[in-house]
């Protein structure tokens, strides 16, 4: 892994990080459009809008929000594609938008919808021209790709043409091609997009051991909730570019939903449970109940000694995590302090 | 950088051999302009009995013929590729790597030239039989010739880069190439020689870098300048080349602080 941090220095760390585009607008219609020929009309959009927060070296944290909500932005000023409008920021001790050599060798962008390959030549010669520009040496080359190869099961790809392969080989080359320079910090954007279940799960599976082997920092954002409670301890949640919580996954879902789920599965028909909580949803034989957190052991005791023989299940869970980052976007303010 | 560049040009090769038809059509294309000019001015030397403004018949058809290899050398097409990778993504995965994306650019233009090279002269070879070409030149054309024609080269590559910088600020620059095509038709000595341009034109002409790009590497390949004035236009050429690389430099650094990474 990459030192060019001191030990206990964050790999990540960003300071009031805001990003400003400048958007041309107009109104529609014939008449707008000849008016858009003489004097056109710009809008001020504000995508990020001074995000602070670091991450430590060895960290998988998932950047959550919206579409919308900054997160690609500022993935792509803290991978150097982007200049921001105002904001501090350095990653492996770097400025990422000075773009210099030793930063670009560090890191990497995953994005999941585009590709980096060439389309017309196998992956082994793509990976044989990123040997050469990251510099990587031989021996380090052939046991990177064979860890990856071995991690992502790559053997059978490395010899077609990319153009032949399918979106799921795609992505596994594409995480093969950008990992071959053992980069000390991965940005992934949403890297399971459009991939099936089957092929997530094994994304997800290959980025926990690469951390694990690699000790590698993985900022991550996903649309797929699974991808980030199997991936990562800690949340950035970010909302119309502004922070809103940075902390544990467990803690968010306690803070924003401070409430456990009861489901119950009667023998009967389902009677009034409201004694016992508020009855979310009652079907047949079937209810589930919320609860204070603090009163589920209670609360479910209660349950199984009162309904007695009509009681055939009952499970007590957290809600599930989808539930609690909406209610963080749509509560749209900074939860407290933040944790991280 | 050696390592790296032979492993382009590897990378690039494989990926050429797949496209050879789309290859050696873009080489002929590239050749039907300058046998129009060639078979309009030979009529009107004919016409003329034999010569129009000091040039022969052969001395036109030597003249577009140079052309035309001047031509295939110094080609750039790198400003509409640069939009195209702006528009559809592809540019920032370059970006993110530690190579400046004109070294992708350098290789697949030096393939496309070297593996339609022999077909080319092939083609001017029937051309040059068919015109009855006479060489008029002595051997330091030819050699003047060999830097004169990688300036021109850089300079064409260099322009191209330029003018790719300008879509970080305007998105689409067809028509800023357009444009910089129609200028090169008319100021590069495509039409005609320069010598036969009206004087305004000559002037016009030789103040901008398109001569230095085009007529001027033809003229010398051709025979048709002194020693001393082909020397002034080697210093001609570095000199725009020079300023190309300054523009370029300032450009793209200007450049990427307003690049939005669209689509990507």
């Amino acid at each position: 892994m990459y030192a060019l941090t001191p030990m206990d220095a964050p790999v990540v760390d960003v300071r009031a990080l805001r990003k400003v585009y400048r958007v041309t607008e107009r109104e529609t219609g014939l008449a707008a459009t000849f008016r858009s020929f003489v004097r056109r009309r710009y809008r001020e959009v504000l995508a990020v809008d001074g995000i602070t927060f670091h991450i430590d070296p060895g960290e998988v944290v998932g950047f959550l929000g919206p579409n919308g909500a900054g997160k690609t932005t500022t993935l792509k000023m803290l991978s150097g594609l982007l200049h921001p409008t105002s904001g501090e920021a350095t990653v492996l001790g770097h400025v990422p938008w000075r773009r210099e050599g030793d930063f670009l060798r560090g890191m990497t962008l995953l994005m999941g919808n585009r590709s980096q390959l060439v389309w017309d030549i196998p992956a082994a010669d793509s990976f044989l021209v990123l040997k050469e520009i990251y510099a990587v040496p031989a021996a380090q080359y052939k046991r990177t790709l064979d860890e990856l190869t071995e991690l992502l099961d790559l053997g059978p790809l490395l010899h077609k043409l990319v153009r032949g392969l399918s979106l799921g080989e795609r992505m596994k080359v594409e995480f093969a091609a950008g990992l071959l320079h053992s980069p000390g910090v991965a940005f992934l954007d949403e890297p399971t997009l459009g991939l099936d279940i089957s092929m997530q799960g094994r994304i997800r599976r290959f980025v926990a051991e690469y951390n694990q082997r690699s000790g590698a920092t993985i900022l991550l954002t996903s649309h797929y909730m699974d991808d980030v409670v199997a991936l990562c301890r800690r949340v950035i949640v970010i909302h119309h570019g502004v922070l809103l919580y940075d902390g544990a996954l467990a803690d968010l879902a306690e803070r924003m939903a401070p409430y456990k789920r009861i489901s119950v599965t009667l023998r009967g028909s389902v009677g009034d449970l409201s004694t016992f909580g508020e009855v979310v949803s009652s079907n047949e034989n079937l209810a589930t109940i919320h609860v204070p957190r603090a009163q589920a052991a209670e609360r479910t005791a209660r349950l199984v000694r009162e309904l007695g023989d009509q009681l055939a299940d009952i499970s007590v869970e957290d809600p599930p995590i989808e539930e609690v980052i909406d209610k963080v976007f749509a509560s749209e303010r900074p939860l407290a302090e933040t944790t991280a | 950088m050696i390592r790296i560049y032979r492993q382009l040009l590897v990378a690039q090769i494989q990926a050429a051999a797949q496209y050879r038809i789309q290859a050696l059509l873009w080489m002929l294309f590239s050749i039907i302009r300058p046998v129009i000019f060639l078979a309009a001015w030979t009529a009107v030397s004919t016409a003329q009995g034999g010569s129009v403004g000091g040039y022969t018949t052969s001395d036109f058809a030597a003249y577009y013929i140079a052309l035309t290899i001047v031509g295939h050398l110094t080609t750039a097409w790198n400003s509409f590729e640069f939009e195209f990778e702006v528009r559809q993504g592809r540019l920032s995965p370059k970006l993110l790597r530690p190579l400046h994306p004109l070294h992708y650019s350098v290789v697949e233009n030096l393939i496309w030239k070297v593996t339609t090279f022999l077909p080319l002269m092939l083609v001017c070879l029937v051309i040059a039989l068919t015109f009855q070409v006479r060489w008029s030149g002595e051997w330091w054309h030819l050699a003047l010739f060999v830097p004169s024609i990688v300036l021109a080269a850089a300079l064409s590559f260099m322009i191209g880069w330029v003018v790719a910088t300008a879509t970080f600020w305007l998105q689409r620059i067809n028509t800023v190439n357009t444009l910089l095509q129609r200028t090169s038709f008319i100021f590069a000595g495509q039409i005609a020689p320069l010598s036969l341009m009206p004087a305004a034109l000559q002037v016009i002409s030789y103040s901008l870098p398109f001569a230095y790009i085009l007529a001027i590497p033809a003229e010398i390949l051709r025979g048709g300048v002194t020693l001393e004035r082909g020397l002034l236009y080697l210093v001609g050429q570095a000199v725009w080349l020079g300023l190309s690389i300054v523009a370029f430099r300032f450009a793209w650094r200007a450049g990427l602080r307003e690049y939005s990474a669209v689509g990507a």
